[in-house]
């Protein structure tokens, strides 16, 4: 409640629209069309697809600047992340996995260019965001062991112990709990980009454990409020977003003009049509 | 002269290769766990720990050895880039792809595992190929030569490497051999092969800490023996048998896809394969000796491979 009214003084919009207008930019400057033209179309195709939210970049750029730290030192990774995701998705709407033809309202990656381009489409987004944190994060404000930290953490969320099982679960089953795919599925990518953020902005490891719990909160709770609006669903959305506030307690001296975004994040989580008209 | 030494007559190079080998199982070994989910690692070891010839990570130690660098700081790299290896593998066999059911005479892994778990398989290996060279490699070598490294092996398997190289392979098939020329082959083996090799060498060579000079005269050396590499599998290719190569033979051939010995024929395509190994070897000039000898052995054994 306290927050709600801080957050009002604070012009969200603004916020976003710039920021998320920005990353499409870079993104689009990211992946420009070279020979061989297809594959680098069947890129673009899935990583600037319209109404995309941006969450996970916005989130990590939000992160970064908690820290002081200098958004254009968290740009290239806030691209990287948005790429993996993308190859994720790719992936998993393939025929021998889930097989949708459908995403975000457009026909998926494979409907368009056929399975063989979109599984490379996803072979080549993963190298291309670490090749893109690499050549794109200046040097001269991050040490180049933090970019190696950044580029181990963004491989594992992706990997066979975080999205790649949660995926897997998700098809096959197994000795799992239902929430292990959900977490690891959807958890995952919300707290690599807030860690990821933090790494950036120069936090501490006590820090990056409350973003890690932080973000995986907001991942979950985006996908349980977006899955249906079953009470059980109400009542873990609720929970979820009361976890995620919690771990932002201990960056309240940071002060609320930077606090801001990230608290929005789970408010934008829980009501999707809360901030911006997508 | 370099030259007198080209046979590897005083350098045992069978027993130096399987040596190398064996310490890079035993590093994949370790650096792939069973871990939950098992089957999705399971299928991640069946591939990664199917017998290959190693030929990539030998690559890479030797050049981190050549530049003065040790087996152990090399190992991480070595891994990754069989790793990165291994997933094109999985994904090339798919059906969706080459959809092959044998590879090193055994079933592919969407034939054991499903194709599902075989997608994820390959993009699980992808990513802790980057995870274990960004973590895994010793503290001793500098993060910004770290750092170099995921560049390079980051650009061998995407869109400027080994995912063109695919691209373009798959757009060429069925092309009439008089509308492609040897310019169009040559592109799709120095991104589909050579690509993965340059990158092998030059990690090994940036984590030894080699020179600038160095790193580029052994991404040279690896991209000759690369297109080398590729020339050898070709004429292989219409001169074994399945048995005997341990993958489906004369599939080159049916499938329609363009061959050196289809462009060129057999025996322009061997001198090639000379020419290549001789300017392979020329690169390597200039190195000490005796530790050049394990490269000069692995460009022979290249281009001698029977499979």
């Amino acid at each position: 409640a306290i927050r709600s009214s801080s957050a009002s003084n604070f012009d969200l919009k603004t916020y976003w629209t710039t920021l998320i207008t920005e990353i499409n930019q870079k993104l689009d400057e990211a992946i420009p069309v070279k020979s061989p033209t297809g594959i680098y179309e069947a890129m673009r195709y899935s990583v600037l697809a319209q109404g995309a939210k941006r969450a996970p970049p916005v989130m990590c750029v939000a992160a970064c600047e908690l820290f002081g730290g200098d958004r254009t030192a968290a740009f290239p990774t806030a691209c990287a992340l948005e790429m993996v995701h993308a190859a994720s998705l790719i992936h998993d709407d393939l025929p021998c996995m889930d097989d949708d033809p459908v995403r975000r309202g457009k026909p998926s990656n494979h409907t368009v260019y056929g399975a063989n381009m979109a599984l490379l489409a996803g072979d080549a987004l993963f190298p291309l965001a670490f090749q893109h944190i690499v050549s794109h994060t200046p040097p001269e404000i991050v040490p180049r062991a933090t970019i190696l930290r950044v580029i181990t953490e963004i491989a594992r969320t992706v990997g066979s112990t975080g999205m790649a099982a949660g995926q897997y679960v998700d098809l096959e089953g197994g000795p799992f709990p239902p929430s292990f795919a959900h977490e690891k599925k959807f958890g995952s990518m919300g707290e690599c980009s807030a860690v990821c953020g933090g790494l950036l902005g120069g936090a501490s490891d006590d820090e990056l454990h409350s973003l890690r719990s932080y973000g995986r909160a907001v991942g979950m709770l985006y996908q349980v409020v977006d899955a249906d609006g079953s009470e059980s669903a109400l009542e873990m959305a609720q929970e979820l977003s009361l976890k995620a506030k919690k771990e932002l307690q201990v960056f309240d001296k940071y002060g609320d003009a930077l606090l801001v975004p990230l608290y929005t994040f789970v408010d934008y989580a829980a009501h999707p049509h809360f901030l911006l008209p997508l | 002269t370099q030259e007198t030494k080209s046979e590897p007559s005083s350098f045992d190079f069978m027993s130096y290769i399987i040596r190398k080998a064996e310490s890079v199982n035993k590093a994949l070994d370790a650096s792939v766990p069973l871990r939950e989910p098992l089957k999705i690692h399971e299928a991640m070891r069946y591939s990664l720990l199917a017998g290959g010839k190693r030929v990539r990570p030998v690559l890479c130690i030797a050049a981190c050895e050549l530049v003065g660098g040790e087996e152990s700081t090399a190992m991480p790299a070595a891994c990754a880039v069989e790793m990165i290896h291994t997933m094109s593998l999985i994904h090339d066999d798919l059906p969706c792809m080459d959809n092959d059911d044998l590879r090193r005479g055994k079933p592919t892994n969407h034939k054991v595992f499903g194709e599902d778990v075989a997608v994820l398989a390959g993009d699980a290996l992808l990513s802790f190929a980057f995870e274990h060279l960004a973590s895994a490699t010793s503290s001793d070598v500098s993060p910004v030569r770290v750092v170099r490294a995921v560049g390079e092996l980051a650009k061998a398997i995407g869109t400027e490497g080994l995912v063109a190289g695919q691209v373009v392979d798959i757009s060429s098939e069925g092309l009439n051999l008089n509308d492609v020329g040897l310019e169009h082959l040559e592109y799709i083996h120095l991104h589909k092969t050579a690509a993965l090799l340059e990158a092998s060498a030059v990690l090994g060579a940036i984590v030894g800490g080699g020179s600038d000079d160095e790193i580029e005269r052994l991404r040279k050396f690896a991209r000759c023996i690369g297109l080398l590499f590729q020339v050898v599998d070709d004429i292989l290719d219409v001169t074994k048998s399945s048995k005997e190569l341990g993958k489906t033979a004369g599939k080159d051939l049916i499938a329609d896809k363009l061959t050196y010995p289809k462009l060129m024929g057999l025996e322009k395509s061997r001198e090639f394969a000379e020419k290549l190994n001789k300017e392979a070897r020329d690169q390597l000039l200039g190195f000490d000796s005796d530790k050049v000898a394990p490269l000069l052995a692995l460009a022979n054994y290249i281009a001698n491979r029977q499979n």
